[in-house]
């Protein structure tokens, strides 16, 4: 039985309540007040997690944290396919990088959203500049994938776990006043995103059209 | 150099790759956002970036391939008219007024969208654009006054082959041509193009890419260290004085258009199509179960329902029949007018809305009634909504639109051949218990019409869930009131008695009223009511219009109160 | 109780995004009400906490007594120590319905009355304060809507294609000088979680200040009484607000984090909307924008606006 210690807001734990959705996986949640209760501060939540973040995910007796582990340990797993994050060594490593980007993207889409939502005191200015440097490059990365005929982060011709862990703090981005308007291949990746069969939203991210040629 | 709002510069602000199946992209222009989006006619809307109704970014709306829906409260906006079709808080109503998002000029060539600030300008290719085939380079937005971005551009050309400056913010160097899409007065995005598809074009790509990148850095060093210009500050246009006030139905009266027959065509055995469209441009916005009045060359006016899907707007379709013993009407558009001529028609009026509320949608047609019901299905069925389409003809040759409706990606069912009582259980079964949401649309001849009501309502169907609609009026009209109506603008007053009609009163006074029909359907004796209560025996003006009590048909209907004021 | 950094950044609500709107003076209005600036409980005693209103820097604390203590901040940072008793200069306070409230100028003697938040078996809740790039006069519009429920909220206050807002009633009350709507009716697919079939749900919006707005609608527990939702919303300034968030529940199950996560979950998905308005300022002239009979509560409310003479957080009409 899979638990997730989950809090709505937070993209982090959006990761995995998308993947899971994905790999139709039933899972119980256990709501975390992480604003304003702070309760992933409190003992019984450092108890799982002794840095007091979010998210947590217990399946049967293993009890795991950090949003991108979890991801990997789900796809390996849960997933029969293989796809989500395959063992070939070099796409291994093609992921683990984008997880850690996506990270990165925590450290500063986030941090900023964190910032003007929910009175974090973080500098904005330079989360925002982190933000736009990351995004920048993303942009040029899925605008050359588009030209090489790749439509996601890695190499293989379907979505890995390194999408899912950079989508939602994209995403969200507006909510830290980081704009997306000069990263259109970035915005086209979004909607493709949107479009997995399996696809759930999270509150501030809308879901995206239809798009097959037949609709 | 400094921005002007009022540039009326043609800029390219996206590539053609930018716009895929279904995306809407988020672009800039001198300080306007704007909402860019392909529908799936191919044809590029690039719109101000804001929904007319609550200022929401329509870049996070949902392309639907003829329309945009606005992610706030799924306003409908029309391809090419930017014209509002559907308001879900009110299913049951056509938006009786003219709303329409502010739309900017665009052209689509040499693998850039382009757009200007307004129509001022006629859109001239650069020079020496039409000599070749353009290979367009990875843009670079830069956080740079655009003049300062040019300048840039102009350092990069080698010291024996000086940069050409072109018009409009644009520099060729060598292969290559530089155009500064001005994206506000601080903002700017390079956007290259390449003459003729290079060997290699990826490497090639990231070559420009890669010298464009350091330029753009090194422009925002330099940038940084200046004071940055006030950006440009747009105004939102205001809306019209009829769109700000919310309470009054006004009934549109509409102006006439010229189209060209542009095509002619059996569409089946007994019903010819025809393609109406308009000398340029776009014809005004629809929405499904729309008609226009056809103005006849004899003078006659006959209403034909717009057959078309959502955003279609280059062009009606509409089916008319046969009637070989038919008097005026149609019989002259059948038999006299050819591809090529001229017709006038009336903007499209609606007094069959589609709901695209329901749960279940269910459309019956007969014979001609496919016209209006073919344009709801294309509605429902690019919005992936459920419907059903039940079609009654007596024989297969009969099918109008066969093509067309074999398209759709519904359930579409034809009936040919049915006998009365096949046709009454038939439908009996298709319409089945009512239950919540569920909406039935009939079209087709009285039989037809009276057979969907009596059975829809057996079976538990409310009222308000069957919609059909009159072409003609068949209802008794009770003429037996007098009243008195007062002309404001003629400075009279009438006595109307049991037996005539205002219209009629009107005339003997001496007064010039146009008419057509005369029997409640056409609605070209429209008039505006000041005062007073109507008794509305129309089926031109629909229950909400009716209920307004601001207009009324003076051919058939009167009034319950004993004095009318009229606008005339 | 907020903090994980060290309070040596400066607090980045102005952090220039596209451009500083110009700054207006509050009318006297705005300057002499009571307005929201913190949840009582998120108020440590004895440390400083930072905020702004109306373009104001403020400072605040909590007294030994559990009073809050709101001053103009000067060089104050958040998780200073501080004895309130050294505070001369204060500026007025007062608490209700949970929250802490200030006025630059001379406030009335009482806040709003919300009476159902006294009765004894209520939850009542603060679900965080959340901060939002629009002015406080768009977000009491939002909250007012029900046309948008099943674009925004879908699945949970509405659902296409139930999409109608049917006629309901908006008056201007005298007695009390607020925006009443009654007879707001919608049709919700799945109103409570043992619901199988959807039904019409119905509420009351009432709008007693011009920058908070209380719901009422009858709870799923005791179908006679009424739930009651509040949005306060804190004018930081033209252009950004905090919205700080109240629930009053009649509910014997569900824990406090359930109900706050219902609350945060339905206002995460008005944010993007609310921070996609343009422009931020709520415009009061009425042909700045479309309204259509579902706005009848919107049109009311920015009516009231222009005659009180409220100009922080609006366009006003051009005179």
């Amino acid at each position: 039985m899979i638990t997730l210690y989950d809090f709505e807001l937070s993209g982090n734990c959006y990761k995995l309540r998308l993947l899971m959705s994905i790999l139709r996986l039933r899972y119980d949640v256990i709501p975390v007040d992480f604003f304003p209760g702070r309760q992933h501060k409190s003992d019984w939540f450092l108890k799982l997690n002794p840095f007091g973040q979010l998210p947590v995910l217990k399946d049967d007796d293993l009890v795991l944290s950090d949003s991108g582990a979890i991801l990997a340990y789900l796809a390996k797993k849960y997933d029969e396919t293989g796809l989500w994050f395959p063992d070939d060594p070099a796409i291994t490593a093609e992921i683990l990088r984008w997880h850690a980007i996506a990270d990165d993207i925590t450290a500063t889409a986030s941090a900023a959203r964190l910032a003007l939502g929910f009175d974090y005191d973080f500098d904005v200015p330079k989360a925002q500049a982190g933000a736009h440097r990351i995004f920048r490059l993303m942009d040029e990365h899925l605008w050359f994938g588009e030209r090489e005929g790749r439509d996601w982060l890695c190499r293989p011709a379907h979505p890995t776990t390194a999408d899912i862990a950079c989508f939602p703090y994209v995403m969200l981005s507006e909510e830290g006043g980081i704009g997306r308007q000069d990263y259109p291949a970035l915005r086209r990746w979004c909607d493709r995103v949107r479009r997995i069969p399996g696809f759930t939203i999270m509150s501030g991210i809308f879901p995206a059209g239809r798009a097959l040629e037949q609709a | 150099m400094t921005l002007s709002l009022t540039d009326s510069t043609w800029y390219p602000i996206a590539s053609s790759d930018d716009l895929p199946f279904r995306h809407v992209y988020q672009g800039q222009l001198l300080g306007r956002e704007l909402a860019v989006w392909r529908a799936d006619d191919g044809n590029v809307n690039v719109w101000e970036n804001r929904c007319l109704h609550r200022g929401v970014r329509l870049s996070i709306g949902i392309n639907e391939g003829g329309e945009l829906k606005c992610q706030y409260h799924g306003w409908r906006y029309a391809n090419r008219s930017a014209g509002c079709t559907y308001i879900p808080a009110h299913p049951a109503d056509a938006p009786a007024r003219r709303i329409q998002n502010r739309t900017y000029p665009v052209r689509e060539a040499f693998g850039l969208i382009w757009s200007a600030a307004n129509d001022d300008q006629p859109f001239q290719p650069f020079p020496g654009a039409e000599t070749g085939e353009w290979f367009p380079l990875r843009p670079i937005p830069v956080n740079a006054a655009p003049e300062d971005v040019l300048a840039g551009l102009v350092t990069l050309a080698p010291d024996d082959q000086p940069a050409d400056i072109l018009p409009g913010l644009a520099v060729r160097l060598g292969a290559a041509h530089y155009f500064v899409q001005p994206v506000d007065s601080n903002r700017a995005v390079i956007r290259g193009l390449l003459q003729g598809q290079p060997e290699d074009a990826v490497t090639t790509l990231r070559s420009y890419n890669e010298t464009l990148t350091k330029l753009r850095d090194r422009l925002e060093r330099a940038a940084r260290k200046k004071p940055a210009p006030e950006p440009l500050q747009p105004s939102f246009e205001q809306v019209s004085v009829d769109l700000a006030t919310m309470p009054d139905i006004a009934i549109p009266r509409g102006n006439t258009i010229t189209v060209v027959v542009k095509r002619k065509w059996a569409s089946a055995d007994g019903i010819i199509g025809f393609e109406l469209a308009p000398r340029e441009g776009h014809l005004p916005t629809f929405q499904p179960g729309a008609h226009i009045d056809v103005h006849l060359p004899n003078g006659l006016i006959r209403q034909y329902s717009i057959t078309n899907g959502p955003g279609e707007l280059l062009s009606y379709i509409i089916g008319v029949k046969a009637e070989s013993a038919g008097k005026g009407g149609s019989k002259i558009l059948v038999e006299s007018v050819r591809e090529g001529d001229l017709l006038s028609i009336s903007e499209p009026r609606n007094n069959f809305p589609l709901r695209r509320d329901a749960v279940r949608t269910v459309l019956i047609a007969a014979g001609i009634g496919i016209t209006p019901l073919l344009s709801m299905a294309r509605f429902l069925d690019k919005s992936s909504l459920p419907y059903e389409l039940h079609y009654f003809t007596r024989l297969g040759e009969h099918i109008a639109f066969r093509p067309e409706l074999e398209a759709l990606h519904g359930k579409v069912q034809f009936h040919t051949g049915l006998a009365r009582p096949e046709i009454a259980q038939t439908i009996s079964q298709t319409l089945g218990e009512w239950s919540h949401a569920q909406h039935v649309y009939v079209c087709g001849p009285s039989a037809l019409l009276e057979s969907v009501r009596v059975t829809a309502a057996t079976q538990g169907w409310p009222e308000e869930s069957i919609h059909f609609e009159y072409f003609k009026n068949d209802k008794v009209i009770d003429d037996s009131s007098s009243f008195e109506v007062e002309l404001a603008r003629s400075a009279m007053t009438l006595q109307v008695p049991a037996g005539k009609t205002i219209l009629e009163v009107m005339r003997e006074a001496g007064l010039q009223v146009p008419s057509s029909c005369e029997q409640g359907a056409c609605g070209t004796c429209l008039t505006g009511v000041i005062e007073g209560e109507c008794d509305h025996q129309d089926v031109y003006l629909n229950d909400t219009e009716k209920r307004a009590n601001t207009a009324i048909l003076t051919c058939v209907s009167r009034a319950k109160s004993a004095r009318l004021v009229l606008d005339i | 109780m907020r903090r994980t950094m060290p309070p040596n950044f400066p607090i980045p609500l102005h952090a220039p995004n596209r451009y500083s709107p110009p700054m207006t003076t509050p009318d006297p209005l705005t300057l002499n009400s009571w307005q929201v600036i913190a949840a009582l409980d998120e108020l440590p005693p004895g440390l400083v906490e930072r905020t702004i209103l109306l373009d104001t820097p403020l400072a605040m604390t909590r007294d030994r007594d559990g009073l809050p203590v709101v001053w103009r901040r000067t060089d104050e940072e958040t998780g200073d120590e501080i004895d309130p008793e050294t505070i001369f200069d204060r500026l007025p306070v007062t608490t209700g319905y949970g929250f802490v409230w200030t006025s630059l100028g001379t406030p009335p003697t009482d806040l709003f009355p919300i009476p159902e938040y006294a009765e004894p078996d209520r939850v009542n809740m603060s679900c965080g304060s959340i901060g939002i790039h629009v002015s406080a006069p768009r977000a009491v519009e939002n909250f007012l809507d029900m046309g948008h429920f099943p674009y925004v909220h879908t699945d949970i206050l509405g659902a296409e294609p139930h999409t109608e807002v049917k006629e309901y009633d908006v008056e201007v009350s005298e007695e009390r000088d607020e925006v009443l709507a009654t007879r707001c009716r919608f049709f919700q697919p799945r109103a409570a979680l043992s619901a199988t079939d959807g039904m019409e749900v119905e509420y009351v919006y009432r709008v007693p200040h011009p920058y908070c707005s209380v719901l009422y609608k009858s709870s799923p527990e005791a179908p006679e009484r009424r739930d009651v939702i509040a949005i306060f919303l804190q004018p930081v300034s033209e252009e950004r607000c905090r919205a700080h968030l109240l629930q009053s529940m009649i509910d014997s199950t569900s824990t406090i984090t359930e109900l706050r996560r219902f609350q945060q979950t339905i206002f995460g998905q008005d944010k993007p909307i609310l921070e996609n308005q343009y422009p931020k300022r709520l415009p009061l002239d009425p042909r700045s924008e479309t309204p259509i009979r579902a706005d009848k509560s919107a049109i009311a409310y920015r009516r009231w606006l222009s005659q009180k003479g409220v100009n922080y957080g609006v366009i006003p009409v051009a005179s």
